[in-house]
């Protein structure tokens, strides 16, 4: 029953003991920057850093996003069976036992990673570790719980994000920007091939691969290194050394392209072009993420277009959402443009955005790219404010190169940007190809040729 | 070996066979071999040489049917009643999670004890 067997003796004596006292004051200054400390375990690399708050959050961030799975439906299927059966308690255990602890399990894929953590309060650290330790080893791969709860969770997904044309463009963005690898789409549309290639066996194969040392890593916020060095050492005693297979990883190569959904509801138009990589890995550019807010789309003011190009060249359509995004990966990355509205809006301004894109490659208007830097500083610094901050990036970091994802870091080379390399950057992505993604009414939205971009 | 045999004596005797039959009948009733798909010649113990040699001489479709009947025959074992225990645990469980009362720790109290109102007798596991 809900015996001492289940929780680990030493995190119940652990936790018994952090009732009695507070380990930490709440009121205790913070370290004042957001470095994140580094450490290995057990061969088990794990990053923390020590923020003032009661809540805490922990996280395994593997290497096994849509990028590295063999074949379709892995990543999504390794997040979906996180917490469930294992071999020591049943799904409802855990979440019954993280409820009344009182905390927040999470679980979801990207690209590249799998991100499989919880929130949770400081004292309970040892629980989770412990609980971590157990979804990375002891889960059961069992093939009811594949028909009961993951086929029709993943099926209902699918039914939303056709819904979704936003997505859709996203994914045949990078689809047409990356081919495989990080082109392949995050959830995909139909749902007959995922059944065929899903199941217990090579889900529990790839979960043997993706959580072994080599491939995965422990990300906390609000944790001492100490004590998290401690637990993991205690708790992370059975990885495997060596993955059951080699993720194989190849350098992203851009390509570019053309494509066009119908779709009988929303329209939606992605324009991508090559980015920058993430500061851990190879290709980075932080002229890029200033680029982006310099064209930018989206308002951090009221009622005003604000600075950026793009929502000055779009104000004529004012319920058309626009934005710019700088998605970054370990090695590669895309610039998108995503407009988002009635076909119309979209028809008339996708050549006033390409028009603003060329103009940015002539030369850029010194106060606003002051104002461009001050505001990629700024949602980067507030970005790493939130506990949940770079939790990913780090992991991915740790996992592709040793890095973690300072903030302080990346935030010091945002300032070292000039209008020159934000030119420069412009020029050179315009001489690729671009990849423009079209779904919804085809009549009306353009062409890539239309708009002027070369594809 | 062959079987030894009084079925030509008795069929010589109608009086005798008037009773043997029915007798017989309900024999291999009771036996219930003819319930499981099994023919009487398939219960032979095969360990002797004569039954090797036998074997080796069948037609192979005798020879597969005779598997195949075996195979069927010998499959008397809980499929479905581990699964069923598996269930239940799982529903039991969720009972005791439910009736569960939480004591939350005071100043005074040692550890934060979690108290099951579900007495041990009932406790499947």
């Amino acid at each position: 029953m809900l015996s001492r067997a289940a929780i680990g003796r030493q995190a119940q004596r652990a936790a018994r003991r952090s009732w009695q006292q507070q380990t930490r004051g709440l009121a205790e200054p913070a370290s004042g920057s957001f470095q994140y400390q580094t450490g290995e375990a057990n061969g088990v690399k794990f990053a923390s850093r020590d923020i003032p708050g009661p809540v805490a959050s922990l996280a395994i961030v593997a290497k096994a996003g849509t990028r590295f799975e063999p074949i379709p439906g892995l990543a999504e299927g390794l997040d979906r069976i996180a917490f469930k059966n294992t071999e020591r308690r049943t799904t409802l255990r855990i979440q019954r036992e993280s409820e009344l602890l009182g905390s927040v399990l999470q679980s979801y894929h990207s690209r590249e990673n799998v991100v499989v953590g919880a929130k949770f309060f400081q004292d309970d650290l040892p629980y989770f570790v412990e609980l971590l330790a157990e979804v990375a080893t002891m889960t059961k791969y069992q093939p009811h719980i594949f028909h009961e709860e993951i086929y029709p969770m993943m099926s209902l997904h699918q039914k939303s994000y056709l819904a979704n044309t936003t997505e859709m463009a996203i994914n045949s963005a990078h689809g047409l920007a990356f081919h495989r690898g990080l082109g392949v789409p995050l959830f995909p549309a139909s749902s007959t091939p995922m059944k065929k290639y899903l199941d217990a066996d090579s889900l529990s194969e790839y979960a043997a691969s993706a959580y072994s040392q080599p491939n995965f890593a422990l990300v906390a916020n609000g944790v001492d290194n100490g004590e998290l060095s401690k637990w993991v050492s205690e708790m992370f005693t059975d990885v495997p050394a060596q993955p059951a297979y080699q993720i194989k990883t190849e350098q992203s190569k851009y390509y570019g392209g053309e494509e066009r959904i119908a779709h009988a509801s929303g329209n939606s138009l992605v324009i991508a072009l090559p980015g920058s990589s993430s500061p851990t890995g190879p290709f980075y550019k932080p002229e890029v993420a200033v680029l982006a807010a310099l064209l930018g789309g989206q308002s951090s003011i009221k009622w005003s277009p604000g600075f950026s190009l793009l929502a000055n060249a779009t104000q004529s359509a004012p319920h058309m959402f626009i934005d710019t995004k700088s998605s970054i990966y370990s090695d590669a990355g895309l610039l998108t443009i995503t407009m988002v509205g009635s076909a119309s809006d979209i028809k008339n301004n996708a050549g006033k955005v390409v028009e603003a894109l060329k103009s940015v490659a002539q030369g850029v208007d010194k106060e606003t790219f002051t104002k461009a830097k001050a505001l990629a500083k700024f949602k980067e610094l507030q970005y790493g404010q939130e506990t949940q901050a770079a939790i990913e990036l780090t992991g991915a970091g740790l996992v592709h190169g040793g890095k973690a994802y300072q903030i302080d870091e990346v935030a010091k080379s945002v300032e070292g940007v000039t209008a020159e390399k934000v030119q420069q950057i412009a020029k050179e992505a315009l001489e690729n190809k671009a990849s423009v993604s079209a779904v919804g009414d085809l009549y009306m939205l353009p062409y890539a040729e239309e708009i002027g971009l070369k594809v | 070996m062959s079987q030894p045999t009084l079925s030509n004596f008795i069929i010589k005797r109608p009086w005798l066979k008037r009773w043997m039959v029915p007798l017989s009948k309900w024999y291999k009733e009771a036996a219930g071999y003819r319930k499981l798909g099994l023919r009487a010649d398939d219960l032979i113990p095969e360990e002797s040489e004569e039954m090797q040699l036998a074997l080796k001489r069948l037609s192979p479709k005798e020879a597969y049917d005779r598997v195949y009947r075996m195979r069927r025959a010998f499959q008397d074992y809980q499929y479905l009643s581990p699964i069923i225990k598996e269930i239940e645990q799982e529903r039991s469980e969720r009972e005791d999670l439910e009736s569960m009362v939480i004591k939350k720790p005071t100043i005074k109290s040692k550890l934060p004890d979690i108290k099951s109102k579900v007495p041990d007798s009932v406790k499947s596991h």
